[in-house]
């Protein structure tokens, strides 16, 4: 029996909810029993839509337009991927920068009410004829998807006449998920239908797919192949900054891993389905333990498993002695953190290496997956709340102000301004992963722990645009619905 | 009307909206849009802004219904309600807009409604009903004066002969807005003027309540801003002088005191106490650094009233040799083109330089590329750069979008402006 497509939109899976305030105990348990049910907030603060994802997945790769279907705004988030292509291309020692082709087609009134097709035709012909590119990208969005756009139809037509770029339309309309990283499957999805349309090629020994988003440092990228390359791994590193070549060179690898745990999970399921590649699907690599168990996964599948034990305990002596210097200065500190799925659990995984208290974590989705991290959690931190939040920041401000944190790890912006010491552990233009990249982490929470000069004097000055009464509120009273 | 554009310089007309009425003290834009309308709106105005995004709310923290495909169905306004609701009770606002994204206007929700029934219960919502495929955020600018007039500003506010509003320009879509004003401000503050910036110095909702008392609208633009000065007008009286081109240097700036002098009707001796006071500060520092910047020819990529300004500055107090400039903002009218040229073309000594009108990275690029006459000294925006690097000619980022430096108060505008700007054409090479 033919299996139902995935449809990309992460909502369709049974048991995953985004809207839910509760501790590390309860929703380990209400899990298992099945409680959990889709809620919603009646007051709810801005989410990041999937068609960021979509967009800024692929913006790195060469010969390629992006065509967004779409008025204006909708690429204004695209400036992150396209700073992130710019000095991506400078940290690899390239001298002439180049910009990604971004074309809007500018969706107006006009094409609100006679539709916006002409308008997307003559984009992509645009597009074409001034770059000859080898992949064409045309992605959905909110209004093109309500006005009726068919934007597959016209990629196909399209396709006949510029046979010599492939035409690779997106459904990433906003509207459709409240996970962004919906866009991440949007892409990979169509990468599947177009680009590789489950054509078997030969196999090329030691070949691995290493997914990895746009927010991952090239020094990240140097460490993880430095990793893999000693188990004897020749890495395709996809799709960021990479090229329509490596990408057709995905189901010649001998198995899939990613560097994210919500970036390219469902394609690699995908290509084991329709490539036969098996795949490990772990955890981010952020501290010790993450990178043992991301290390361990890729090994494992490749039949390594002996070789990657050599390498681990080489590796933790190395690194063990120089951590607990680390953990020394950290010992016992109280930690809020706050991120992406991927980041978050990575980050509180992270802490344990450096014997920190977790207090609060805020992610935005709840499933089987983070289940699995909750259990770990939850055998060495007793007491933390849990936030399940894309961002939210009234409620981790709520939060935060109540806990009163030793540290906050996550975007800064708003603990700052509380006075707390606040670091990320994504820093996509400098290391944070591996063996390697935890010295880095490690001794920056140290140093901005010991140095909170400026987030203290800032939050003598500034004040968050909160009332003084929603600091005394339940930090989840928007919360409707759920358990 | 919008064109389709590679690598646009901004967002839509609700990105424009959105970050002009961010830059206002304690005012609070609500989004009945979709869901990453909020981050995409603030990304694409304050996020290439050089780095700086509203203190009060930005991006994620703007409060949203967050229109999903429940709403698109169903409609959304139950979800808009409960959302200004929630926002009037945490938020620490004077001041709620409510903007429009295109779920909703294309579904076609009645937010007006909606929110008179908070006015009604005495709360300050205003209803901004523009959704997002309507413009560019330079409409977005307009949008937000013209609600003012419509729904904020107060009539019969008492005259206050010294008091001047500046309007032309724009937060965030132009990075120096903050320098830009500040230095207008204390230019004209030296003339005995009172300045509402209303973007600077905390001024908020009250200071644009009030600002029907000025005695003059002042226009630093050479085109924005046309349709609201003239409601203005009818409506409270006030009358607009237009600056055709923002100042840069002693010149220019001398020649902005003079017409705010003219239409305002000041004593003479302490303007041209002013201006000499002014013009001997600027010269007495250009003094100390003769011959240490080199000669160049320019190129000039910026929306028209930067590059009316640096072009001006260069050529006329600089003595550099204008080639190209490309005022890279859609403009629709032929004579706001027109002012725009002849801004450029009336030079004291330099021959003009070619003028192009696009908005489109492709044609910049082309233009940049294919000028026969040589380019030393490209001015530009971040998407610049590559034409740059490409020509290997000298590279200053001083309009939007603007990515790679930080930008807090600095100003190329203005007697002081002029001088930071040429600080930072010194390169040593």
């Amino acid at each position: 029996m033919e299996t139902v497509q995935y449809s990309g939109v992460r909502e369709s899976k049974p048991g995953r909810i985004n809207d839910l305030g509760t501790t590390g105990k309860e929703v380990e348990e209400n899990f298992k029993k099945g409680c959990l049910k889709r809620a919603d907030r009646s007051f709810a603060q801005g989410l990041q839509c999937q068609q960021i994802n979509s967009m800024a997945a692929l913006m790195s790769l060469e010969d390629s337009v992006f065509i967004s279907h779409s008025p204006q705004g909708c690429v204004g988030c695209s400036i992150m991927a396209v700073d992130m292509y710019r000095v991506g291309q400078a940290h690899r020692g390239i001298k002439n920068i180049k910009n990604p082709r971004i074309i809007v087609t500018n969706i107006d009134q006009k094409s609100v009410v006679f539709g916006g097709e002409q308008k997307l035709r003559d984009s992509v012909k645009k597009a074409v004829e001034q770059y000859n590119p080898k992949l064409a990208f045309i992605y959905a969005s909110c209004a093109s998807g309500i006005i009726g756009d068919d934007i597959d139809a016209i990629a196909s037509d399209l396709q006949q006449e510029y046979p010599d770029t492939i035409m690779v339309p997106i459904h990433c309309e906003g509207f459709k998920s409240k996970i962004c990283a919906s866009g991440f499957d949007a892409a990979f999805l169509s990468i599947n239908k177009y680009i590789l349309k489950k054509e078997k090629i030969p196999k090329e020994k030691g070949l691995v797919n290493l997914f990895a988003p746009t927010t991952v440092s090239y020094a990240d990228q140097r460490e993880m192949e430095r990793m893999l390359s000693q188990i004897g791994i020749k890495v395709n590193y996809i799709p960021f900054y990479s090229s329509l070549e490596k990408i057709k060179k995905i189901p010649a690898a001998e198995a899939s891993t990613s560097i994210c745990k919500v970036f390219a999970d469902e394609f690699m399921k995908t290509l084991w389905e329709d490539y036969d590649i098996p795949y490990s699907h772990t955890v981010m690599p952020i501290g010790i333990r993450n990178t043992d168990k991301w290390y361990r996964g890729i090994a494992k599948v490749l039949g390594k498993e002996k070789e990657v034990e050599d390498i681990i305990a080489m590796e933790h002596k190395r690194i063990e002695p120089l951590v607990a210097a680390i953990r020394e200065r950290l010992q016992g500190k109280r930690v809020f953190i706050c991120g992406g799925t991927g980041r978050s659990f990575a980050a509180a995984a992270l802490i344990d290496d450096f014997g920190m208290e977790l207090v609060g974590l805020e992610t935005p989705t709840y499933d089987d997956d983070a289940q699995v991290d909750i259990e770990y959690l939850n055998g060495i931190h007793k007491n933390y709340v849990v936030d399940i939040a894309n961002m939210q920041p009234f409620e981790q401000a709520n939060l935060v102000n109540k806990l009163k944190p030793d540290a906050f790890i996550g975007v800064p912006d708003w603990a700052a301004k509380l006075g707390i010491p606040t670091t990320h552990v994504l820093e996509g233009k400098r290391p944070t992963m591996g063996y390697d990249g935890l010295l880095y982490l490690g001794n920056k929470i140290a140093d901005q722990l010991q140095n909170p000069g400026f987030n203290v004097k800032l939050s003598q000055h500034v004040k968050l645009p909160y009332k003084d009464s929603w600091y005394e509120e339940n930090a989840f009273k928007y919360i409707e619905g759920g358990v | 009307m919008s064109q389709i554009l590679e690598n646009p310089r901004g967002g839509c007309v609700l990105a424009g909206i959105n970050s002009v009425l961010g830059a206002l003290d304690k005012v609070c834009p609500i989004l009945h849009a979709g869901p990453g309308c909020c981050m995409q709106t603030s990304a694409a105005e304050q996020g290439q802004s050089g780095h700086k995004s509203s203190c009060f709310v930005s991006s994620v923290s703007i409060p949203s219904s967050n229109m999903l495909e429940k709403e698109v169905v169903f409609g959304g306004t139950d979800k808009l309600r409960t959302t200004i609701q929630g926002a009037i009770d945490i938020m620490d606002a004077d001041a709620f807009f409510v903007l429009t994204g295109c779920t909703a206007g294309i579904i076609g929700d009645d937010i007006i409604s909606v929110t008179q029934e908070f006015q009604d219960k005495g709360h300050e919502v205003y209803p901004i009903d523009t959704p997002g495929f309507a413009g560019d955020s330079n409409l977005g600018y307009e949008i937000v004066w013209n609600t003012m007039i419509d729904q904020v500003i107060e009539k019969d506010v008492p005259k206050d002969e010294k008091l001047v509003n500046i309007f032309g320009i724009v937060p965030y879509h132009d990075p120096f807005w903050s320098g830009t004003l500040e230095e207008i401000d204390r230019i004209l503050s030296l003339l005995g003027l009172k300045v509402n910036t209303f973007f600077t110095k905390h001024q908020g909702i009250n200071d644009i309540k009030k600002c029907s008392g000025a005695a003059l609208n002042i226009i630093v633009n050479p085109w924005l801003w046309n349709g609201p000065a003239k409601k203005f007008e009818e409506k409270f009286g006030v009358p607009s002088i237009r600056i055709p081109g923002l100042f840069v240097g002693a010149t220019d700036t001398t020649g902005f005191v003079r017409e705010v002098a003219k239409a305002l009707s000041l004593e003479d001796e302490l303007v041209e106490k002013v201006i000499a006071a002014e013009e001997d500060y600027v010269y007495h520092y250009l003094a100390q650094s003769i011959g240490v910047v080199s000669w160049k020819r320019f190129a000039v990529v910026a929306d028209a009233n930067n590059a009316v300004g640096i072009t001006r500055y260069l050529a006329n107090d600089f003595s550099f040799t204008p080639v190209l400039v490309i005022i890279s903002e859609p403009l629709f009218r032929q004579e706001d083109k027109d002012r725009i040229i002849a801004q450029i073309n009336d030079l004291e000594y330099a021959v003009p330089p070619r003028i192009v009108f696009t908005a489109d990275q492709y044609e910049i690029n082309q233009a940049l590329l294919t000028e026969e006459k040589e380019i030393t000294l490209l001015i530009g925006s971040s998407n610049e750069r590559e034409v740059a690097l490409e020509k290997d000619i000298q590279f200053i980022l001083a309009s939007f979008p603007m990515n790679e430096r930080l930008v807090f108060n600095r100003t190329y505008a203005g007697y002081r402006g002029g001088l930071t700007f040429t600080e930072d054409l010194y390169d040593n090479l």
